[in-house]
């Protein structure tokens, strides 16, 4: 096997990853709680969590740049950490994309990208042309003698990106790479890595903190917060069944409200009256048996709400604060009463500031949780 | 690939080991430490108040040799050396700013020629720069071989201005790199800020001052230490001025019969105490208020374009300055060494010959040419300068890893005050350690030879060539090793193409640092070469004082160029076996 490398990492073959009861802390503070994940070959796995929920510990656990506290890590059934074993980076067989580039700066494009194929058993012509080949794919063929210093942040990703993909490992690694580019570039990269991480057919590791990106690049999402694991799922459940609040809340709310349930309609829905619109009630899913006693929130997804003119029959009456234009609609930050608000409100028409409207909730988009078991 | 072959890696790299492998090596590092400077200092200290300790007097503890340092001559020596590094210190600092600033900041001519000017001046020895004005302004010598009269400034260099001069210049490139690192961290977004809101240019320099606040003051505090702690000035011009100065009052105290070993430590002792508390202030300032803002966002500093006519001035200005700190020094040497029967009244006037140079490698007085000496200052300095590089990375990597833990702090505490340690402090400390019994019984039996002469000369090199590298080797990002690690090379191989390019050339620049400092040293090497194992420096001084002043000064003149072609030597070679990248990046510290 290349590299000298313990864990197999036959090109183009996807690994698995098992990782079991991790944690790891610095001192006395704890980044990784007890974590289990298993992620099976050819996943593309993205860990979404705010700054210090131990996403990057993870990762670099993974990696074999941090030794765990405790728990065990596994690469294709192969232990590569754990109580008796550590196995460092360079034999794990694995790729990683830095959220600095981590490009070395004394050398040119083309030999940062050939680094991983150094100690390759590739005759130096192969090397050659697979170097080639990957500057062509990601775009930067004609940078190739240039170096680092010299290229803009998103070129530089896309060398940090050819040289992950160089070694063909069968497990990539991605430290939030799209963090330091703006907002155009990011979206291209984005969708160069899905599509090449994928053409190659390793597992992913990515790491971010902005839930739309992990949206549009997962195939399962594990959400971390302070060291611990919450909720790990595919996009769709995590977005339509979220565990918890803070899952809720991290993936993207138009609004929370403590609400009075007022009956359970049929399994898993209930009817509940809303705080500030008094006699109007909606319906919401929930995971809980929730009684009507119970300390309950109501959340809301963006895609839920929609503004309707005041002479419309229903929905609940609110004034528009704050309007933006989004370039193919506009979003709306409305007031509706006793303090609450609901924020980033689709409308393809533009309604104007201090305009009354009426807003209606889609049910589908609802959701109740018990706010006494918050996480 | 088997379980059983992860298994047997953990052998090697289990998650204990690196911790054991890690303490391991930090006690080695201090018991290495502890013989190079800690046990040695001490020792020797400890004398100025327990005598008894080290069979020295009939006292376990007495005040009596504080008193006689301060009442004594020694005691005008120290107060001398107080008030001389206090000037030295603010002058210093005021022209390493001026200088920088121009240098850095704005579009004077010759930029790149200054800053090589300045790593010049930091690699001559102050005894040098002194022969060099000596031999320009003493009667009879190379300014009047010239036709130029000086006999109105000989007595008045000869005395506190002319200490002043050559001290200034010698702590001028010590405040000049620590201003620049300040200045070239300071983007042009922070004066910017300023005068978008309304700020004129000078409150936009009151502004961003601040800014560099600490570095002036770090800059102020080496230059005061440098100063304290100087040897050279004090054991030429000071003596013949009749101008004591703490160092050589400390020399006098060991050297004479019968040596004073208590004096010379309470001397050494208030010589350390004068130049901690400055230093331990700046360090305090550093920890509070970094002025290390490089970040990635920070932008290249703005120069400020001159028109023609300040240009001119102000390059007039530069060259004025460093002409004076290194132009004359190196032009007095040189001229010195030609002229016939130097500093002798001859009545036929001033004649220009080349005898001396004849007379280094093959003396007709003494017989004992320059030689030897020199290739045994080479030696030394090729020892000496690579074992100080070894050990100064690895303090330095220690300094910046695990920053705020114990250990850093520790070790950053010991740096500091090993910094404030003079060089005649350690030589005579190792004198007194290294002939205890214990020591030459049961530790090493090293007294009066070549080695502990090495030793010293390593200990002194040490503290101040890891600050030097502890800078640049912070600057490398800790991803880039592990981003090496990550794609499949091992630890050697991950530095190696990784750390060692970033580093090579503060690597390049702080051996060629410490090399010409081990061959121009003189207060250690006064104190203890061994018996017929002269230094160039050594043999030198022995010429201008006893024999010859005219092969002494052409034999210093023949150090300095075959310094300067070892320096130009190892560039060369730099240049041409490192590849491409290797030179475009790193540690920019000969750049402008």
């Amino acid at each position: 096997m290349e590299r000298g490398s313990v864990v197999n990492k036959s090109a183009r073959r996807a690994t698995s990853v098992s990782i079991r009861g991790l944690t790891k802390r610095f001192g006395v503070k704890s980044a990784l709680d007890d974590v289990s994940i298993d992620i099976a070959p050819g996943t593309f796995l993205v860990l979404l969590g705010p700054s210090g929920s131990g996403k990057t510990t993870l990762l670099r656990c993974l990696a074999g740049i941090e030794r765990p506290s405790g728990g065990t890590i596994a690469i294709d059934g192969e232990q590569v950490a754990g109580p008796k074993t550590f196995v460092p980076p360079e034999r794990r067989g694995l790729a990683m994309v830095f959220q600095d580039y981590a490009l070395w700066p004394h050398l040119s494009v083309r030999k940062n990208v050939a680094y991983p194929l150094a100690t390759s058993s590739l005759a130096k012509g192969d090397r050659k042309s697979r170097c080639d080949d990957l500057l062509e794919r990601v775009g930067i063929s004609h940078l190739s003698e240039r170096f680092p210093n010299e290229l803009s942040g998103g070129e530089q990703q896309r060398v940090a990106l050819a040289r992950a993909l160089a070694a063909e490992v069968g497990l990539i690694l991605f430290d939030e790479p799209l963090s330091n580019l703006d907002a155009d570039r990011r979206e291209q990269l984005r969708i160069e890595i899905a599509t090449l991480t994928r053409e190659v057919g390793a597992t992913a590791v990515y790491i971010t903190h902005d839930q739309s990106e992990a949206f549009a690049l997962a195939d399962q999402i594990g959400v971390l917060n302070q060291g611990r694991l919450i909720q790990l799922d595919a996009p769709e459940t995590i977005y339509r069944h979220p565990t918890n609040a803070f899952v809720a809340r991290f993936t993207g709310v138009a609004g929370e409200f403590p609400v009075r349930v007022l009956g359970e309609k049929e399994p898993n829905r209930v009817e509940v009256a809303l705080p500030f619109a008094s006699g109007y009630a909606i319906g919401a899913s929930t995971t809980e048996k929730l009684g009507p006693e119970a300390n309950v929130r109501l959340f809301v997804r963006a895609v839920g709400v929609s503004l309707v003119a005041p002479s419309h029959g229903s929905g609940v009456c609110g004034v528009v604060r704050d309007v933006a234009f989004n370039g193919h609609g506009y979003d709306h930050v409305v007031d509706v009463g006793d303090g609450f608000s609901l924020t980033k409100i689709y409308a393809a028409s533009r309604f104007e500031r201090a305009q009354n409207v009426k807003v209606c909730f889609d049910p589908s988009s609802c959701f109740v949780m018990d706010s006494s078991r918050e996480a | 690939m088997a379980i059983a072959a992860v298994e047997s890696a953990s052998l090697t790299t289990s998650p204990k080991d690196p911790r054991r492998r890690g303490s391991l090596g930090g006690v080695l590092l201090w018991v290495v430490l502890t013989l190079l400077i800690i046990a040695p200092v001490l020792s020797f200290l400890i004398l100025g108040v327990s005598p008894r300790v080290f069979q020295q007097g009939s006292q376990w503890f007495t005040l009596k040799y504080v008193r006689e340092s301060f009442s004594s001559y020694s005691g005008q020596g120290i107060f001398n050396s107080l008030w001389v590094a206090s000037i030295v210190s603010v002058l210093a600092v005021t022209l390493a700013t001026t200088l920088a600033w121009l240098i850095h900041r704005t579009n004077v001519g010759g930029r790149r020629v200054w800053a090589v000017a300045m790593w010049l001046l930091l690699m001559m020895p102050t005894w040098m720069m002194t022969l060099g004005w000596s031999d320009l302004l003493q009667p009879f010598g190379g300014a009047q071989a010239l036709g130029v009269n000086t006999h109105w400034f000989y007595g008045e260099f000869f005395g506190p201005l002319g200490i002043v001069i050559v001290l200034t210049s010698a702590a001028l490139p010590f405040a000049y790199f620590i201003v620049s690192a300040g200045l070239q961290g300071l983007g042009p977004e922070f004066e910017d800020a300023a005068r978008i809101h309304g700020a004129g240019p000078l409150r936009s320099f009151q502004t961003v001052l601040p800014i560099i606040a600490p570095a002036l003051l770090s800059a102020l505090a080496i230059s005061f230490a440098e100063t304290m702690s100087d040897f050279g000035v004090a054991f030429t011009l000071g003596y013949h001025a009749h101008f004591p100065m703490a160092t050589f009052m400390l020399f006098s105290a060991i050297s004479n019969f019968p040596a004073n070993f208590s004096v010379a430590a309470v001397i050494a002792l208030v010589l350390i105490i004068s130049t901690v508390p400055p230093i331990l202030l700046q360090s305090r300032v550093m920890r509070k208020r970094s002025y290390a803002v490089l970040s990635g966002r920070t932008r290249a500093p703005r120069r400020r374009e001159f028109r023609r006519g300040p240009r001119v001035a102000a390059t007039a200005g530069v060259v004025f300055v460093l002409f004076i700190a290194l132009g004359v020094p190196i032009l007095g040497a040189v001229i010195g060494s030609l002229v016939k029967n130097l500093g002798i009244e001859s009545a036929t006037g001033v004649h220009f010959t080349l005898t001396y140079y004849s007379q280094v490698f093959h003396p007709s007085v003494t017989g004992k040419s320059l030689g030897a000496p020199l290739l045994l200052s080479n030696q030394l300095g090729l020892v000496v300068a690579t074992g100080t590089g070894v050990l100064a990375v690895v303090l330095a990597r220690r300094l910046i890893a695990n920053p705020g833990s114990w250990s850093q702090r520790v070790t950053d505490v010991f740096l500091l005050g090993s910094v404030a340690v003079p060089g005649v402090v350690l030589g005579v400390g190792y004198i007194f350690f290294y002939n205890i019994g214990f020591v030459t019984h049961h530790v090493v039996d090293i007294y009066k030879t070549l080695p502990l002469l090495m030793l010293a000369l390593v200990a002194n090199a040490v503290p101040g060539q890891t600050r030097f590298m502890a800078g640049p080797v912070s600057q490398i990002q800790p991803s880039l090793g592990e981003a090496a690690r990550v794609h499949g090379a091992g630890r050697m191989r991950a530095w190696r193409t990784t750390n060692l390019p970033l580093m090579s050339r503060v690597l390049l620049w702080g051996w060629l640092l410490t090399f010409t400092k081990t061959i121009s040293e003189l207060a250690i090497s006064q104190i203890l070469y061994p018996p017929s194992q002269e230094p160039a420096s050594v043999s030198i001084q022995s010429y201008l004082a006893n024999y010859d002043p005219g092969t002494g000064t052409a034999m210093t003149v023949m150090t300095l160029f075959e310094m300067l072609a070892v320096i130009g030597i190892a560039l060369a070679i730099y240049r041409l076996v490192t590849p491409e990248g290797w030179r475009r990046i790193g540690w920019s510290g000969v750049q402008s």
